[in-house]
């Protein structure tokens, strides 16, 4: 399958703070360093040429933490790289979405704006690092929609440090209270390298993990969301289709600091380093990705979704059949009761979503 | 030609474990000129990593030396390793047999240990002239009158002429060279009789097969040769002949009281075994040469493979092992657990340890071990005796008329304040009191009788700690006895697990049988589905724990596009689980099968 990738994630590495958990590739913001930024980021994607894109997303970092100027300019590039009725997204931090941000988002077509709220408890806020209250982000979710942006989600974390049942419930209530179209719900995972970690912080037990994820699950289905995949809900039609780009195991071109893309049959991953970015030294690994990675590829992404794979799709890529290369891998599961195969499909049960890694330990 | 046999030293060095036995060897090699100080590892008698870390030597090993004396002359010094752990005494005793003499290393800051005695012993025992050392003499503790004294006293050897030394500095080393020329006799061998020459230890070359490490005590051997080892039968034609300098050095020939090596295109490894007599064909020599005394394995495990594809390598290097561990024996067995691997019989825990650690790291296997077991006499209704070393072979305890397992006597040393706590240990493991000598003002011997069964897994460990490290061990076989002993069984979501059986003493089953699940739940992780652990006595369930399925394993976010993160994550976690072996539908780590024993930290 060598089909042009049809996604484009643009990674802005700026923060104006660090927050305890975050491991992504990230830069304290330093004015001098925007514009070389820039530069650097768009010869790299024009190296990918000019054809357009049903999918933009850009990530960061922070990419509300840039300057109206500079801003614009980002946003100004990328506008003709979006196919005509394609999907733009942008990350936002609550407090850095004013409605001059948001009306050039407008202009430049961006249809869905992913905001980093977490979480709404005030100690959990400042726990984590992050400036913003509750307030600001129906603040925020207001601005978008007088511009008219009604695609929008709402980033919400649980499982934070000794979170009571209180904080759960008003976390739950809050985000409800928004009635954005789409949520994803994220416990905390503590990566190395985070301030957390050295910090000697540790994620909540197991039972208690699945506990509130069990909650949630309750309460956005109740609420009318569906869960597409592990930690994205959605009403219907909301789902975001750059990201169901990662989880159909397509092509996507990663660009910016640290971003990971995957074209033809090589996943890659850009450097960490600022300077080296800048430089234009963008590449930092290359895998080249042969039939039985693929195959292990497939089966991680696609088994997210809640609607799993069809055979057929499995069929047709590699030529074979997932019930009969499978075979001793899949049966004990389905016996388990983690994995079903009904309708020509393969997915997880509701028991297997959250037990998905042992899932996949078992099959690849 | 053949050496003066005047000019020829053989030796080996007892030492308790780090009294400096091996830092003296080095300091030897150096000042004997046999190697350039630039060329040394530290120790490098001590040559697998495992024996450098543990600080321990366990295989055998021998160099050759020349030294210059004051006399004028140059004399060859065969130095022979030998271990100084309480498993080992057959290897030491193989050492000994192949020497004149013996240095004994005192630590003078530790004074004498029990386990220096039994060794000591052992050299008397083979007529060797014995030559006290008194090690670390620069430490500020020293107390080197004292120390000799007790030497005097207690392994009764005159201290007269002991040399002070201090292997760390080099100090006092020149005399100890000097005293190996003038007080160990040179040995008595003649070169002109039929060949004798005692193995003593033996390893494998792929180029040259088995090379044989031996002692010559009577006539020559040289290349072209065709040599009979006397037990087996087997002849073969020699191709090289050799001594360690410690290097490898080929030499025309080797002739009485020399030491070195051999090859002669042995294939096949089983055909070698320490304490063989290697004559020539031609002309052979009366008798052979009295071997070793041979001591039986006290201790047997299951050794299984964690991978099934590796039972053939893992037979394989058992082989290999055996060649210059006699002391090593295995039988092929099967568990439906485990699947096929074997039953091997080991001198203790400690030699246990280490040939798992030799068959994991020289050989690169992945290994499960069974909680380590005695030999069982099993007495049955209708009088037929049965010798059982695995749990899972215990008959029907209907048709038993008793159980018996074997004592041994143990002799603990150990500074006088800490009689209360070692008394209370044994007393714990169903020791029965025999003796309390005072050796000096200060120490005492303390001997018990004990199970073996309760002293294999942990006991020295224990005995340590109860003494701040003072106590030292030293044990025999005695006999058996008879004890209330019932199997307990194990139950994995309801399926009985043969390698987690183990025989217990009934009166304290039911704490042991709590114990041991509450162990197991904490040792195997969270599973699919829920796993509860059983521990039974004759089909009746004593106590029970249940791992509870797991709840959440899958990671809430997926690193933006970077999957290959998330899929390196997944195969490290796969990796992981390699160490675990498929029991049933339940995963289980291998410390598991040794946890059953493990049991006394929760008292």
């Amino acid at each position: 399958m060598n089909e042009a990738p049809s996604s484009l994630y643009v990674h802005i590495p700026f923060c104006r703070e660090i927050c305890a958990y975050c491991d992504f590739p990230k830069v304290i913001y330093d004015k001098q360093w925007v514009k070389p930024y820039l530069d650097s980021l768009f010869l790299e994607i024009s190296s990918y040429g000019g054809s357009k894109y049903k999918t933009i997303y850009v990530g960061g970092g922070t990419p509300t933490s840039l300057e109206d100027g500079d801003f614009k300019t980002l946003l100004s590039f990328l506008s003709p790289l979006l196919e005509k009725g394609g999907e733009f997204s942008v990350e936002a931090n609550p407090e850095s979405l004013t409605r001059e941000k948001a009306s050039m988002m407008k202009e430049a077509g961006v249809n869905r704006v992913s905001i980093g709220m977490q979480t709404s408890s005030k100690r959990l806020l400042s726990l984590l690092g992050r400036k913003h209250a509750y307030e600001e982000v129906e603040k925020a979710v207001s601005v978008l929609r007088e511009v008219g942006i009604e695609n929008i989600n709402v980033d919400w974390m649980y499982a934070l440090p000794k979170e009571s049942d209180e904080e759960f419930e008003e976390d739950a209530k809050a985000i409800l209270a928004l009635g954005v179209p789409h949520i994803s719900a994220y416990s905390l995972i503590l990566e190395e390298g985070t301030l957390f970690k050295s910090k000697g912080i540790e994620e909540e037990p197991e039972d208690r993990q699945a506990e509130l994820y069990e909650r949630i699950l309750k309460i956005l289905r109740g609420a009318g969301y569906r869960r597409y995949e592990v930690s994205n809900f959605a009403k219907i039609g909301h789902e975001c289709a750059h990201n169901m780009v990662y989880w159909r195991d397509e092509r996507y071109v990663g660009c910016g600091l640290g971003a990971a893309g995957y074209i033809a049959n090589t996943r890659y991953k850009n450097t960490r380093n600022l300077k080296s970015y800048i430089e234009g030294n963008w590449l930092s690994e290359k895998e080249e990705v042969g039939p039985k990675d693929d195959m292990e590829y497939f089966l991680i992404t696609n088994l997210r979704l809640e609607e799993g794979f069809a055979l057929d799709a499995f069929q047709s890529r590699f030529g074979k059949d997932f019930l009969s290369v499978k075979k001793g891998y899949y049966e004990p599961l389905v016996g388990k009761g983690l994995l079903l195969i009904e309708g020509g499909r393969v997915k997880p049960s509701e028991k297997g979503m959250l037990l998905l890694d042992s899932i996949l330990r078992n099959l690849i | 030609m053949a050496k003066d046999l005047s000019l020829i030293r053989n030796f080996s060095i007892i030492a308790h474990i780090d009294h400096g036995k091996s830092t003296l060897a080095d300091r030897i090699l150096e000042q004997t000129g046999a190697v350039a100080s630039r060329d040394m590892k530290e120790q490098l008698l001590d040559s697998m990593d495992l024996e450098r870390e543990r600080g321990i030597t366990i295989k055998l090993n021998a160099v050759s030396l020349s030294y210059k004396a004051k006399d004028g002359k140059e004399y060859l010094f065969n130095l022979i390793d030998t271990p100084g752990h309480v498993d080992f005494t057959y290897e030491v005793s193989r050492s000994l047999a192949a020497c004149e003499g013996a240095l004994l290393v005192v630590d003078a800051t530790q004074g004498v240990q029990a386990q220096t005695l039994a060794n000591v012993y052992l050299a008397i025992d083979n007529d060797l002239a014995i030559l006290p050392v008194i090690n670390k003499v620069d430490l500020p503790s020293a107390m080197p009158d004292l120390v000799q004294d007790e030497i005097e006293k207690r392994v009764g050897i005159s201290c007269e002429d002991a040399c002070l030394v201090s292997a760390k500095t080099g100090l006092g080393v020149d005399e100890v060279l000097e005293k190996i020329v003038k007080d160990i006799p040179a040995p008595k061998g003649d070169p002109e009789k039929p060949l004798q020459a005692l193995i003593f230890d033996s390893y494998y070359d792929p180029y040259r097969g088995v090379v044989i490490m031996m002692s010559v005590k009577n006539g020559s051997v040289k290349v072209g040769d065709t040599i009979l080892l006397m037990q087996s039968g087997k002849e073969y034609l020699v191709t090289e002949v050799g001594i360690r300098t410690p290097s490898e050095m080929k030499v025309d020939s080797l002739s009485a009281g020399e030491v070195g090596y051999l090859a002669a295109q042995i294939k096949d490894i089983r055909d070698v075994f320490p304490g063989e007599t290697v004559t020539l064909k031609g002309n052979p020599c009366e008798a052979p040469l009295p071997g070793y005394r041979r001591i039986n394995p006290m201790v047997y495990c299951g050794l299984y493979p964690v991978d099934s594809k590796e039972y053939g390598d893992l037979k394989d290097a058992l082989e290999k092992l055996c060649l210059n561990d006699a002391s090593l024996h295995f039988v092929p067995e099967t568990s439906q657990a485990l699947g096929f691997g074997f039953r091997a019989g080991f001198l203790g825990l400690l030699h246990m340890d280490v040939i798992q650690e030799r068959l994991e790291r020289e050989y690169g296997l992945n290994l499960i071990l069974t909680a380590p077991s005695v030999i069982y006499k099993i007495v049955m209704t209708n009088g037929e005796v049965l010798t059982i070393d695995n749990p899972s072979q215990l008959p029907d305890l209907s048709k038993v008329s008793r159980i018996e397992e074997p004592f041994v006597e143990a002799s603990i040393m150990a500074p006088s304040e800490y009689v209360g706590p070692i008394m209370e240990l044994c007393q714990q493991r169903r020791g029965t009191y025999r003796d309390l000598v005072y050796f000096d003002d200060t120490r005492v011997i303390v001997k018990y009788d004990l199970p073996l069964s309760e002293i294999i897994y942990n006991f020295f460990d224990k005995l340590k700690s109860n003494t701040r490290g003072y106590a030292s061990l030293d044990y025999e076989f005695k006999d058996y006895r008879p004890s209330d002993l019932v199997k307990m069984d194990i139950l994995l979501n309801g399926e009985q697990i043969d390698a987690l059986s183990s025989i217990v003493y009934r009166p304290g089953a039911y704490k042991r049988g709590l114990s041991i699940v509450s162990r197991l739940k904490n040792i195997i992780p969270r599973q699919q589905f829920e796993v509860p652990i059983q521990a039974a006595i004759g089909g009746k369930v004593i106590a029970r724990a249940d791992i509870k399925s797991m709840r959440k394993d899958v990671l809430a976010k997926c690193y933006g596009g970077d999957i290959s993160r998330k899929k390196k994550l997944l195969e490290k976690q796969k990796e992981g689980k390699k160490r675990m072996k498929a029991v049933g539908s339940v995963e289980v780590p291998q410390e598991a099968f040794m946890s059953v024993l493990s049991i006394e930290e929760d008292n």
